[in-house]
């Protein structure tokens, strides 16, 4: 399997403070990957260095081959990579029309715009009855949908999420779990998800990358993590017995 | 007779409030754009207005190429001509120095920038208006137009009252409420327009979306400088003006952008008129003096009435 996004050395530092230590990450395309930590284990900063947004100090990020490190960042949505931000981040004083429109910034998102508005309506029916309403007003669960329909309209390759289920009621989190896996599955989209909820994100995936205080501590198949006691009683909640 | 004479002198003063307010609408929105929209304050958008007056000025007067236009369609073409031009110099200043306070470099910062851009555009102001006082020299000066001098006259009306509509000031009306118009339009309904707001509301989840958050603040700011440089222009035909012009208008900006309601085009525009009007009105019954003082009168009202201006809609999720 040849990689789409591979991620080698890869070190940030905010001031003198060490976010990421030599992490090294391979995404092949149609996976479903999964990275799990505590808070603060440099997850977000993670996605923020492949969207472009924070800049490493070492390290090399690649996609189809390209160096992600020589573009600037909003160059980079263009190649097909979509960040669904933490806090969700949808564009409050636009219409979730609007929103979805600018997620389609992107020559590849308008060449498909109308199949796929049509597919985000089909995943979430409450974006096309409040397409004239102002994202700010919508609830947490509407604005996670408006940001992951916003991620999809640009048509990625990539779909990366950085915790879609936080600030969710339970029942609201397992539909965006839901639909997540739906994108994978049926789209064909290939996701890389940060996730609190670990089990529900390591069942759904391929692979799972476990991130602690800036490094990789482990990774691999969900059995292989399941089978790792730090990991279930740390992530999963789950006892020896 | 009394009574006609007031009759006359109110219609004259509503008249003059709409024109003057809709020339007043377009100067607001140049800010609405910058500082209501992209959230740069910007303390030199006085001189922007100047920079209108005098660009226009030099296009149309003595050797200037839009001379052969003559007096009559010449000052409007020259009030539009000033906004492409002071385009590039307000995308040139934000790309030399506003930048550096504003946009994706501050977002998210305690301040969001106000700081810098507050000292910035006042050190720019003062550079504008003294440049110009060495450019342009201190003698007031107008962009002459015969039809500043013509009106229209509607009635008599009533008795002997007759409204005179100033044929320049209406010229200069339709040009701003046309110039507005189609400022919405762009915002409203184009990719463009879109990417602006969108970079606007949260730069940092417009460049997840591949926009290119610095050259959309530039076109903003550019197109900010460039609104209020034609009112200036169309100013121009109707008042006279020197280099420190600025600082009379920066003060009814802010007012008109407050009152429309931070954040939108059209509450800019509402604002500016409103102040426009009331500024007019305000003569019947207060010496000229007073003039300015009335419009803070009527502003502290309506944002005591209507914390979010008249037309401003709040986004945010209580």
């Amino acid at each position: 399997m040849t990689a789409l996004l591979e991620i080698e050395g890869l070190c940030v530092a905010y001031g003198g403070l060490r976010a990421l230590q030599d992490v090294s990450l391979s995404v092949a395309a149609g996976q479903f990957v999964t990275v799990v930590g505590p808070n603060g284990a440099g997850k977000s900063t993670l996605f923020k260095t492949i969207s472009g947004v924070v800049r490493p100090t070492a390290g090399r990020i690649r996609f189809q081959g390209n160096d992600l490190l020589a573009l600037s960042a909003s160059r980079r949505a263009h190649l097909g990579i979509a960040h669904v931000p933490e806090g969700r981040q949808v564009f409050k004083t636009l219409t979730v029309r609007e929103n979805l429109e600018m997620g389609a910034y992107p020559e590849s998102g308008r060449a498909q715009w109308t199949r796929t508005l049509e597919r985000i309506h089909t995943l979430f029916p409450v974006l096309a009855e409040r397409a004239t309403q102002l994202a700010g007003t919508l609830s947490g669960g509407e604005q996670q949908m408006v940001a992951i329909g916003r991620g999809l309209a640009s048509a990625p390759k990539v779909l990366m999420l950085d915790e879609p289920s936080m600030g969710l009621a339970p029942a609201v989190a397992d539909t965006i779990f839901e639909r997540i896996s739906q994108i994978h599955r049926e789209d064909g989209v290939t996701i890389l998800l940060v996730e609190q909820r670990a089990v529900e994100a390591l069942e759904l995936s391929d692979h799972g990358y476990v991130l602690e205080t800036g490094q990789v501590v482990l990774d691999g198949p969900y059995e292989t993590l399941l089978a790792d006691d730090r990991v279930r009683r740390s992530y999963l909640g789950l006892s020896d017995a | 007779m009394g009574l006609e004479i007031l009759i006359e002198n109110v219609l004259n003063a509503l008249a003059a409030g709409i024109t003057i307010g809709c020339i007043y609408g377009l100067m607001c929105i140049g800010l609405g754009l910058i500082f209501g929209i992209m959230k740069v304050v910007n303390f030199a958008q006085g001189e922007l207005l100047m920079l209108g007056m005098f660009a226009s000025l030099y296009l149309v007067t003595g050797g200037g190429v839009l001379a052969f236009l003559g007096p009559f369609v010449g000052p409007f073409v020259g009030a539009i001509l000033a906004g492409p031009i002071v385009f590039v110099g307000g995308a040139l200043l934000h790309k030399a120095l506003i930048a550096r306070v504003s946009g994706l470099r501050t977002a998210g910062t305690l301040d969001e920038g106000h700081f810098g851009q507050l000292i910035v555009t006042l050190g720019i102001s003062l550079i504008l208006q003294n440049g110009g006082l060495i450019l342009f020299g201190s003698t007031p000066l107008t962009v002459r137009t015969p039809l500043a001098s013509r009106a229209f006259e509607i009635g008599p009306v009533y008795g002997d009252a007759t409204v005179f509509l100033n044929k320049a000031r209406l010229i200069a009306c339709a040009v701003a409420i046309i110039t507005a118009v189609g400022l919405w339009l762009l915002l409203e309904y184009t990719r463009l327009g879109k990417a602006l707001r969108a970079a606007a509301d949260n730069p940092t989840a417009a460049t997840y979306m591949g926009i290119d958050v610095e050259r959309a603040y530039r076109i903003a700011f550019g197109l900010g400088s460039g609104i209020t440089a034609i009112a200036g222009g169309l100013m121009a035909t109707y008042l006279s003006f020197s280099p420190f012009i600025g600082l009379d208008y920066v003060i009814i900006m802010y007012s008109g952008v407050v009152l429309g309601g931070m954040g939108s085009i059209l509450g800019a525009f509402w604002g500016g008129l409103t102040v426009g009007f009331v500024q007019q009105c305000s003569a019947l019954v207060l010496p000229p003096q007073l003039q300015n003082a009335a419009i803070f009168v009527v502003f502290l009202l309506i944002v005591m009435l209507r914390p979010q201006g008249l037309f401003g809609r709040s986004a945010e999720r209580a």
